[in-house]
């Protein structure tokens, strides 16, 4: 009898929760805004990486309001601070859903974070475009995420290619300086497996901390194994510390290469002179690259009264205003019907979508939302303190 | 008869009673309560952070025992926790077993843990045994992301979702009343565990370690069980903390997190069991109310806007932690102990 | 064998220069603890917030590099002071543990100032020492590394003539030695403890501003501080010979691991050696090399 009782008061409330739960397809989206959330570290030793980027995604919607919106819709960014904590990103994902009723996310920040919101994700239809690069991403598919940037593995596959073939290196000692994060153990292997396709094996393998003071014992190890090409798989400032030693020892290899977080002219700017044999790779376009949509960005920043020293990591500031770029167009493609399912739809209708050099062409389609394999590579022009791209878009070499 | 004030004891049994009063039970039982239709009320945002505040609690709990109450300080007590949350992850995957094996089994293996650093430590104090603790808490973090075919290194690990007995508790709500009877649970042991000579004893320790070993402590047998049970309330917390989070990486048991936990001890009030979870509880969700109230503000003053940065919030949690400890140094248990004699002598407060 | 050798030479004296960075770090934090028993976890932000400054006296408002270090000295001297009196001076004789945690409360308080006051992008210090190294006879030494060995030996000696013959520096050590008898025989305490604070800071801030020139100057820089733990182990906590000699000890352990076990082992064993070292250290000797043995009469 009692457990009657209590069966008809469960009801009544889940009954009650039913009603007061608002519906699905309303969130986020009103007559004349469109609600939109940012996960993105911006205080700590991270920010330095999280700040460019979400600057770049607001100024861009900024910009689309200024053009009178998407259909008569406005755009409200809503920006959340994770403190590049997993725990703080999932309390955060859950804020922005259940009190500020987003529609999508821009980005939902690191690879570590964007993993441990997946469920919530997919449970709310929560369209984004992470800013880590992971085949778990996409592969398999994953309906709500909109994988941009090319993976780790294909951007040092094209390092390598680069080293074999437009350098034409014979027996090139190669050394990698990888961090021990998960780019730096992926482009370990990635660079391993591509230099044995081409017969080689690696010379060197260390650990490049990513709070290295120094990097003298790195350096000493490089020039005693006589290595002549450096790849690092690692951030900006354990690089630069890097590049700064070997200058000082006076460690000249070929070229030292670096992947997509540390392909930024702060890298000329921060070792002048030692970076004169740096080569990088990324996925977006050079700051001052001649394609309408860096003009695009330039003007952006611009008008936002962001002067290149402000904005910091100028590589990062072009990935959000590209970010932004592909979910206007995406708003745009809906039309007046917007809710999670068409957004996700108006994604998966990309083809070859050009975003005037900001981004490679990409293509979305309802069975894969894996990100273009394209990359660039930039050399430093040290007398300009800045990168300037060698190569067009170009994907890793096919291998028999 | 003699006159009776508000709280009597007429014999050491009642003296160390938990519940002394009947309105000490009934506030319980009400705040039981409220726990219990919060998730019926609020919104999963509310109910993920009180999921967090109750592994902090259990944590903080295992923390308070080993510092607090036995005077060993620890900085390590992320890595206990990282052993806990690993082994639940690791277990589970590979052996598919339920969770009423894996969360006693990660405790344990903490358990095993605390006591292989408890023993050589036995001869260090104070902020020897903190740095050795905290030495300690980099070799883990080194041994979990170097030996990745186990631990798939700094690729994290996903956990599969927790079910009690084919029942999966795949949402925060329902994995909400598994975790508050957990703590509860957590809560009840180590109070009542400090009302045994073991809990006596760990006293003792602190206050005088040579005089307790003279009045008969054995103080190997007692530091080491110390850091014991500290380890295995970490790993149960880790254990949870896997579940919750359904996936974890290196990066969520950093250094920083055992000083978190020793700063909710220490806020909480050391020593003191309801100190942990008001600590706990405090570290877990003050931010988020200062970050409300930063928005509120702005709300308020539009002029703000411009001005305001995130950085605030967390600059004014610091502060906030900074005036808590100069004006009331014995943490927050030192604010509710003035706050419940206040009541419960009032009019007469002083 | 040659090139061999000079390798372990190489490493060795490089080990030196990052040795003299933590010992420089280690005394700034021996002082507090040595004076007040405190270990102040506000340290790594202090080094932070020196550099920062220095960077920015020198970039924004063109002060000479030598006036902007002894003005970023002056002002962490004061932030020292300001330090102790406002936050340190209210926590006098209450437990050693909540005095600790408000140390911890202030480096959050000032990690997140340092972010709103100076932003957070990478900046990179004009350094004004040429980039050309020193080479004598096939060793490597960059002109910043030896300034920082230099300036971090004049710091040692100047210490040790102060705490051995300066009327303060006695002062200092009698009231590091027993409080109350210090208290007794008409020393200023309050006073004591105001001026460690300071110096404290200001050795801070020199380690700032010789970090700043090796590296990337971001919020991060205040995590060097943890690795000079080890190095304050290894000296034992209170001794400021026993920081020296641990900071070039651990300098020299860190880069060794790193041109030889790093090979083997693998998996950058070079950060976590210098922690297994202090744990097996603090096995043998649990009170560091140069630590007070406290003898316990029963």
């Amino acid at each position: 009898m009692e457990f009657k009782k209590m069966k008809t008061v469960l009801t009544i409330t889940a009954l009650i929760c039913l009603l007061v739960s608002p519906a699905f397809a309303e969130r986020g989206v009103t007559e004349d805004t469109i609600k939109v959330g940012l996960i993105l570290v911006k205080t700590g030793p991270v920010a330095a990486l999280g700040l460019p980027d979400g600057h770049g995604m607001v100024d861009y919607m900024k910009y689309l309001n200024d053009q009178g919106g998407v259909h008569g819709r406005k755009v409200q960014v809503i920006w959340e601070d994770d403190e590049f904590q997993a725990p703080k990103s999932v309390a955060a994902l859950k804020k922005l859903i259940h009190r500020d009723k987003v529609l999508c996310l821009i980005t939902t920040g690191g690879s570590n974070q964007t993993i441990a919101n997946m469920k919530t994700i997919n449970k709310y239809k929560i369209s984004n475009i992470p800013n880590a690069l992971m085949q778990e991403f996409f592969d398999p598919y994953q309906p709500y995420i909109f994988a941009m940037g090319a993976t780790y593995e294909c951007q040092y596959q094209c390092i390598v290619d680069y080293i074999f073939g437009d350098m034409k290196a014979d027996k090139p000692r190669i050394g990698v300086l990888y961090a021990k994060k998960e780019y730096g153990k992926i482009g370990l292997k990635a660079i391993r497996e591509r230099a044995k396709a081409y017969g080689v094996d690696l010379v060197s393998e260390l650990v490049l901390p990513t709070g290295a003071v120094d990097a003298s014992s790195q350096v000493l190890t490089l020039q005693k194994n006589k290595v002549d090409y450096v790849i690092t798989c690692d951030v900006l400032p354990p690089v630069i510390s890097f590049l700064k030693t070997a200058e000082k020892y006076s460690y000249k290899p070929k070229a030292v290469f670096g992947f997509n977080w540390a392909t930024d002219d702060m890298i000329v700017k921060a070792c002048g002179k030692g970076a004169e044999n740096y080569i990088g790779v990324n996925f977006v376009g050079g700051w001052n690259d001649d394609s309408p949509g860096m003009k695009l960005v330039r003007q952006i920043a611009k008008t936002n009264g962001r002067e290149v020293k402000d904005i910091g990591l100028t590589s990062l500031y072009i990935h959000g205003i590209g970010a932004s770029y592909l979910f206007g167009e995406a708003f745009k493609r809906v039309g007046k019907d917007l809710n999670p399912d068409s957004l996700k739809a108006a994604f998966e209708t990309f083809k070859d979508f050009d975003t005037g050099g900001i981004f490679p062409p990409l293509t979305y389609t309802d069975k894969s939302h894996a990100p273009p394999e394209m990359v660039k590579l930039f050399k430093a022009d040290v007398p300009n303190n800045r990168l300037v791209s060698i190569t067009g878009w170009r994907t890793p070499k096919k291998m028999d | 008869m003699a006159i009776r004030s508000k709280t009597f004891s007429e014999s050491y049994h009642e003296d160390i009673k938990l519940f002394r009063t009947i309105w000490l039970k009934s506030w319980i039982g009400l705040f039981l309560v409220v726990l219990a239709v919060l998730p019926l009320i609020g919104d999963p945002y509310i109910v993920y952070l009180i999921n967090l505040s109750c592994i902090a609690t259990i944590a903080a709990l295992g923390l308070n025992i080993l510092t607090g109450f036995t005077g060993q300080i620890s900085l390590g007590h992320a890595a206990f926790f990282a052993i806990g949350a690993y082994a639940t992850a690791i277990i589970s995957n590979r052996f598919q077993v339920p969770f009423w094996v894996c969360l006693p089994a990660s405790g344990v293996l903490a358990a095993c843990a605390g006591i292989f650093v408890g023993i050589p430590c036995l001869r260090l104090k104070g902020l020897y045994l903190a740095m050795a603790t905290m030495s300690f808490g980099v070799v883990v973090e080194y041994v979990v992301i170097t030996w990745d075919n186990v631990t798939k290194g700094v690729r994290g690990i996903s956990v599969p979702t927790l079910s009690i007995f084919g029942y999966p508790l795949d949402s925060n709500n329902k994995i909400y009343y598994f975790l508050i009877v957990l703590t509860a649970l957590a809560i009840l042991s180590a109070a009542n565990l400090m009302r045994t000579r073991v809990g006596r004893a760990f006293i003792a320790i602190r206050d005088r370690d040579i005089a307790a070993s003279v009045m008969g402590v054995n103080l190997t047998q007692y530091k080491v069980m110390a850091f014991a049970i500290s380890s295995f309330y970490a790993g149960i917390a880790g254990g949870l903390y896997a579940y919750v989070m359904e996936y974890i990486h290196p990066e969520h048991f950093t250094f920083l997190l055992s000083v978190q936990y020793l700063a909710m001890i220490i806020i909480g009030g050391l020593g003191s069991v309801l100190g942990s979870v008001f600590g706990a509880v405090f570290i877990t969700i003050i931010p988020e109310f200062i970050k409300a109230f930063a928005q509120f503000l702005t709300l308020l003053f539009p002029a703000l806007q411009d001005k305001y940065d995130d950085g605030w919030n967390i600059a004014a949690f610091g502060l906030l932690i900074m005036l808590f400890l100069i004006f009331e140094p014995k943490g927050l248990s030192g604010i509710w102990n003035r706050i419940k004699t206040c009541f419960k002598n009032w009019p007469y407060t002083y | 064998m040659n090139t061999e050798f000079m390798f372990f030479i190489q490493l060795v004296v490089s080990g030196i220069a990052l040795g003299c960075l933590y010992a420089l770090i280690a005394v700034g934090f021996v002082l507090i603890l040595k004076a007040t028993g405190i270990m102040n976890f506000a340290q790594g932000e202090v080094i932070m917030l020196s550099a920062f400054i220095c960077y920015f006296l020198v970039t924004t408002f063109h002060v000479p590099f030598l006036v902007a270090v002894l003005l970023t000295g002056i002002i962490a001297g004061l932030m020292g002071i300001v330090t102790e009196r406002l936050i340190l001076r209210p926590m006098l004789g209450e437990p050693i543990f909540s005095v600790v945690m408000v140390t911890i409360g202030l480096s959050i308080f000032l990690r997140s100032m340092a972010g709103i006051l100076f932003g957070h992008n990478n900046l990179v210090f004009p350094s004004p020492f040429p980039t050309e190294a020193v080479k004598m006879g096939g060793i490597v030494v960059s002109q910043t590394e030896i300034w920082i060995m230099l300036s971090s030996l004049v710091l040692a000696a100047v210490f040790f003539i102060f705490f051995k013959y300066s009327r303060m520096g006695l002062a200092m050590r009698g009231t590091a030695d027993h409080q109350d008898v210090a208290l007794l025989m008409g020393i200023s305490v309050k006073q004591v403890f105001a001026l460690i604070w300071a110096v404290s800071f200001i050795t801070a801030a020199a380690s700032g501003v010789f970090l700043a020139n090796v590296m990337v100057i971001n919020l991060g820089l205040s995590v060097v501080a943890i690795g000079a733990f080890p190095a304050i182990v290894l000296g034992g906590l209170e001794s400021i010979p026993g920081a020296i000699v641990g900071g070039l000890a651990i300098g020299i352990i860190e880069n060794l691991a790193g041109g030889y076990l790093d090979q083997i082992i693998g998996g950058g064993v070079k950060d976590v050696t210098p922690f297994v070292v202090l744990f097996l250290v603090l096995m043998i000797r649990p009170y560091g090399l140069f630590g007070k043995k406290e003898i316990e009469r029963v």
